[in-house]
């Protein structure tokens, strides 16, 4: 049987390559109106009155008042508004739509709306906790009470907006008097439906749910596209006639959710032979107006608290705090990029401060198969991370460099980061929240579909999840069809976040095909369905965040090799070298393509991308001001993907979309500490703040 | 009701904005984006437009003996590309914005919209440009410093129309443009610099600095610059710290989403430095 | 106004506010989705179109600067000869994975190569430097575009 990871052409293609691929705003309908949102312009206030314009023939307004259901959006935490009532908690909050057929018409009634608010003291700083959370490992007391070394830092991070290039937008019609149909730029069928139900109070079958092509999501189109959704569901309720909202970019950059802004404060306590015996830590993340993910993200970030390490004895705290920001979610790593920037930091500036080889220091915490997790589960499979490390710093020259550039004024860095990303999502999440189910049915020509809820958003699930099924049955790929989800016609297999398409949608699937292999009848009608179910090994105990987190872990080596100018302060990457380990790829070139873009992103995060608010107004929020890497920014890759299958997963498959970007910020900061001789405490480490490291006496 | 005019040729263009009261735009990529309206409705002109780009008989680059000739609707792209342009104009060009934003873009466009970010402007103010402006009485010759009077302010007059972009032959040492964006393409300036010396006989002949994105508009001081005419470039070296005092008392950089005051005073004066220690 | 010019190798004549955005033309009027609006700023490139051979972005285009041009879309490249080679390699390479930012890709590629049929990489990722992508981190598409330059010898 030929190796699955041989590569095969991507599925969609031809479409794409062409610009025939139909993204949202290339739909267009009969009788079709546009809706665009009137929003807060203060950080908190009260809303005390709102005066609409007398409005022509065809045009409407749609406010909470005209909320059949609940208002607010169905996600993890209940508390963001479709719309909001009597206050406003951030700049841009929606307060209402104007629909109707003419833009210029609807500009010119937002124009004359007039909305008397009374201003309310805001907050920004951490100041605000609304979720809690805190785990322990092992003896705590003793530990922290008497050690040799006792070394504590604290470490920042800033936002990154996930600046997919395909701006959010929806369509949303009248498919009957009764079911609103909603077309739109999402990760999630099922999220977007099940809150729009909730919203219009109204019956599963009255809503569904389409997707089209997306451009680009990473977590961006995750949670908050349920909020255009569910504005858009109650709008073609009341107006009954389809209508489209496409946000413009700075309308994109400035209301919808980005990475956590975070702060991790880490201290260790240190025996005499400069062994790590325990980590204290705390992670505060801004969560912005509204929680959403938010208690989710923190879980994850606190997880990662010992990144690639095994240190017996923890003790992780973790707060999220709600600030009159623009809400923030989920963005690919959620939560890890934060944490394991900090740990990989940290590590090092314990060994510079002890004196001890960093290098060394790692591989003497570097966890081992068999270990307990942070959270007291089991690192179960083998870790083959020391090999990785091995091929990394060969193919990089990375000793080498290290110590060439280690000599004053020589302005150059090599920064190497160890990590690891749990697959799927955390916890019991997979049973408890999701409970996936997929299908496969065959027609009588033998054509097989996949029927999941699974988007393809540039990461190549459709070519994957063929390749899986079409493995199994030992058929060609063409025999298998994979269309874009329906909710009217797939069942809910869960979100397409949390790296667990292919892992557990894959392995559902992988199931689903070896039953219709086993029982398959030529040229008759078939379905099979298959459901998750959780491995009876994984025990978790949510409250005490205590046992296996997730079931699987995939694990990466990133080096990043730098020149600082010591004239504009100005970092340029030379070159980039990776090492991964995701089980097995079910197609090395889309996995090669997850590294390349996962990587520049992870990058990016750590050295280019800026963006900050003043008194809670975004001050970048547009592809000019906002800094992601172009063609000449970007840096030489090459990257090594080593087999280890994980025998839960589908021919081995563990989790691929996120580890690619949870490591490259460490790996650059490193790299720039370096290069200028100074610890990095904060990322981005822009020239700006690279200028004032250089300049400080301390 | 707004009017729309597209000229054929540069005397009907003339006529048209003596007539009436038109906005002239080039490529537009700069007019475009600031008279944006909202997503598929036209920009926000407010006023009568006059095209330009189309008028063939201002692209040109034509050498002279003792100057160099740009006609205002040549796209950077072609300058880009052309032999005769100086190469450090051509330096400039290379590091602003986008192969696709080159094609539409002109310096005419730069300087009428007279950005204080703007790259070709610095370059202009430093080789001494002469801008034409022609109406249907007569051609107007202007130093570029005399056209710019402040962030997004031109004399440009409602009936005029740039021609032409003249540079002076500029016998040249040494030339450096260096350009501080947010990354290596596709930015705005944070701050700018460009710099040339002529030397002879191991003595500065002709000293000029020229800094851009650092105040109001392009910061170029020719009473700085003549101190250290016929210094030894040895002397120049030693002197280096005053001559960066002198320029600290003019130049005033602001923070703002792309960048803090702080980091362009230090780099400005970093770039300034390193010109000199590398001479 | 009446604008006339050149559209995908057939004359055409516009009845529009010549202030109008290109793309806006394109897709609205023209029915021509495939060009893409991703900043409205001409940062993205995702509205990049061929303007007598040059790349330029369609959102900051006024239609009144087309008059008298040749204009050729992705749908017009589509059929040509070099634009297979061009989409052949970018499947080999891997340069497309969420399609937003492809057709412009196309577009740049395109005007690279018909000014230098050989460029090197940093010459190639100039070319493409004003088309951002999120998804592949550009080197599967530098790959793609040195593949193709030399796969097709002689078309460029």
């Amino acid at each position: 049987m030929k190796d699955i990871s041989i590569s095969v052409p991507k599925e969609d293609h031809n479409e794409k390559v062409s610009g025939s691929s139909p993204y949202v705003s290339d739909i267009k309908m009969d009788h079709m109106l546009y809706a665009k949102t009137v929003r807060s312009d203060h950080a908190k206030a009260k809303i005390m009155s709102i005066e609409i314009p007398p409005l022509p023939n065809g045009y409407f307004v749609v406010d909470y008042k005209d909320i059949p259901g609940k208002n607010y959006v169905k996600m993890i935490f209940e508390d963001w508004p479709v719309f909001a009532e009597e206050s406003v908690n951030y700049i841009g909050e929606p307060i209402m739509l104007v629909v109707g057929k003419n833009k210029q018409t609807i500009d010119d009634i937002i124009d004359q709306i007039k909305i008397v608010y009374k201003l309310l003291k805001p907050v920004f700083e951490y100041k605000k906790s609304v979720i809690h959370k805190q785990f322990n490992k092992g003896n705590n007391k003793q530990v922290f009470q008497k050690q040799e070394y006792s070394i504590s830092h604290t470490y920042e991070t800033g936002y990154q907006e996930q600046a997919y290039i395909e701006p959010q937008g929806f369509i949303a019609y009248p498919e009957t008097k009764d079911k609103v149909t909603l077309i739109g730029s999402i990760q999630c069928p099922y999220y977007v439906k099940n809150a729009v139900i909730n919203t219009l109070g109204c019956e599963p079958e009255q809503v569904r749910v389409i997707q089209p092509s997306v451009g680009g999501a990473f977590g961006g189109k995750e949670e908050f596209p349920s909020i255009m959704a569910c504005q858009l569901a109650v709008a073609v309720r009341k107006i009954q006639l389809p209508i489209k909202m496409i946000y413009e970019r700075e309308e994109d950059m400035e209301v919808t959710t980005k990475r956590h802004p975070s702060k991790i404060t880490l201290t260790a306590s240190i025996n005499s032979d400069y062994k790590i015996e325990g980590i204290k830590a705390h992670v505060s993340l801004d969560s912005g107006a509204y929680i959403g993910l938010s208690g989710v993200v923190l879980a994850r970030a606190m997880i990662a608290a010992t990144s690639a390490y095994t240190v017996d004895n923890l003790d992780i705290s973790g707060d999220v705090y709600a600030t009159n920001t623009v809400p923030n979610g989920a963005f690919r790593g959620f939560g890890a990029p934060q944490m394991i920037f900090a740990m990989e930091m940290f590590i090092h500036h314990i060994a510079k401060e002890l004196k001890q080889d960093p290098f060394t220091m790692r591989m003497n915490h570097l966890a081992k198969q068999g270990d307990l997790t942070s959270t007291s589960g089991l690192f179960r499979d083998p870790i083959i991370m020391e090999k990785m490390i091995e091929k990394a710093t060969e193919i990089s020259g990375y000793h080498e460099k290290v110590k060439a550039y280690a000599a004053p004024s020589v302005y150059k860095g090599i920064g190497m980061s160890w990590f690891l990303h749990g697959c799927g999502f955390t916890g019991s999440g997979e049973s408890t929240h999701i409970n996936a189910k997929v299908k496969l049915k065959k027609d009588e020509n033998n054509q097989v579909y996949i029927l999941v809820a699974a988007v393809d958003m540039g990461q190549g699930c459709k070519t994957s999840l063929k390749k899986i099924v079409a493995q199994t049955l030992e058929c060609k790929l063409d025999q298998i069809t994979f269309d874009n989800p329906d909710t009217d016609f797939v069942p809910d297999s869960g979100p397409t976040v949390a790296s667990r398409t292919v892992m557990i949608v894959g392995g559902l699937l992988a199931r689903a095909a070896l039953k219709m292999k086993e029982t398959w009848k030529q040229d008759e009608r078939m379905e099979v369905n298959e459901n998750y179910v959780q491995p009876e090994y994984i025990k978790w105990d949510e409250d005490q965040m205590i046992g296996d987190a997730y079931p699987a872990y995939s694990w990466g080596v990133n080096i990043v090799e730098v020149e600082v100018s010591p004239i504009t302060y100005q970092t340029k990457l030379k070159h980039i070298w990776s090492v991964y380990d995701v089980g097995k790829a079910i197609d090395k070139r889309l996995v090669l393509g997850q590294a390349d873009g996962g990587i520049a992103q992870g990058v990016a995060y750590g050295y280019l991308e800026v963006m900050n608010h003043e008194k809670g107004k975004l001050r970048q929020k547009s592809m000019t001001d906002y800094i992601i890497p172009t063609s000449v920014d970007m840096a030489p890759t090459d990257t090594v993907i080593m087999e280890n299958p994980y025998i839960l997963g589908p021919y081995g498959a563990k989790g691929v979309g996120e580890l690619t970007l949870v490591g490259g910020a460490p790996a650059v900061a490193l790299a720039i500490e370096l290069a200028i001789g100074k610890n990095v405490y904060k990322i981005p480490a822009s020239p700006e703040y690279v200028l004032e490291l250089m300049t400080d006496e301390h | 009701m707004v009017k729309h005019a597209i000229p054929k040729n540069v005397s009907e263009a003339l006529n048209y904005l003596y007539d009436g009261d038109y906005k002239v735009i080039a490529g537009g990529t700069d007019l475009m984006i600031q008279k944006r309206n909202t997503a598929e409705l036209p920009p926000n002109f407010n006023s009568n437009i006059l095209y330009a780009f189309n008028l063939e008989e201002l692209k040109y680059v034509i050498k002279e003996k003792h100057q160099l000739r740009i006609g205002s609707m040549t796209s950077l792209e072609t300058l880009l590309h052309h032999p005769d342009v100086p190469q450090l104009l051509k330096d400039v060009i290379m590091e602003m914005a986008s192969p696709g934003i080159r094609n539409m873009a002109t310096l005419a466009g730069n300087i009428a919209n007279a950005s204080p970010a703007g790259d070709s402007l610095v370059v202009l103010y430093l080789m001494d440009a002469i801008v034409v402006l022609s109406s249907i009485y007569q051609n107007r010759y202007l130093p570029i410093e005399k056209i710019i009077t402040g962030p997004r302010k031109t004399v440009i007059q409602s009936n005029e129309l740039i021609k032409e972009i003249i540079i002076p032959n500029h016998v040249v040492t040494q030339t450096s443009w260096v350009k501080v964006g947010g990354r290596q393409a596709d930015a705005i300036s944070k701050v700018s610099f460009a710099g040339a010396i002529t030397i002879e006989d191991d003595r500065v002949v002709d000293l000029r600095i020229a800094l851009g994105a650092i105040y109001k508009n392009v910061v170029r001081d020719r009473n700085i610059e003549k101190l250290y005419r016929q210094e030894t470039i040895a002397h120049l070296k030693d002197e280096v710290q005053n001559v960066l005092s002198h320029y600290k008392d003019i130049i005033s950089p602001i923070d703002d989403q792309r960048s803090t005051k702080d980091y362009r005073f230090k780099v400005a004066l970093n770039l300034i430095e390193d010109f000199i220690n590398k001479l | 106004m009446s604008i006339k010019f050149k559209l995908n190798n057939k004359d055409i004549e516009l009845n529009l506010d010549p202030s109008m955005r290109f793309l806006d033309v394109l897709r609205n009027h023209l029915n021509l989705t495939g060009s893409k609006e991703g900043c409205g700023e001409g940062e993205c490139g995702a509205c990049a179109i061929l303007l007598d051979g040059h790349i330029v972005h369609s959102c900051i285009l006024p239609l009144a600067n087309v008059f008298g041009r040749e204009i050729i879309t992705i749908e017009g490249f589509k059929e040509t000869k070099r634009y297979q080679v061009l989409a052949d390699a970018m499947l080999e390479e891997g340069g497309s994975q969420c399609g937003i930012c492809t057709p412009g890709m196309m577009i740049a590629a395109e005007s690279l190569l018909s000014q230098n049929s050989k460029p090197t990489d940093e010459e190639i990722r100039i070319g493409i430097s004003g088309n951002l992508c999120r998804c592949t981190g550009y080197n599967m598409i530098v790959k793609a575009i040195k593949t193709a330059s030399k796969k097709g010898d002689g078309l460029w």
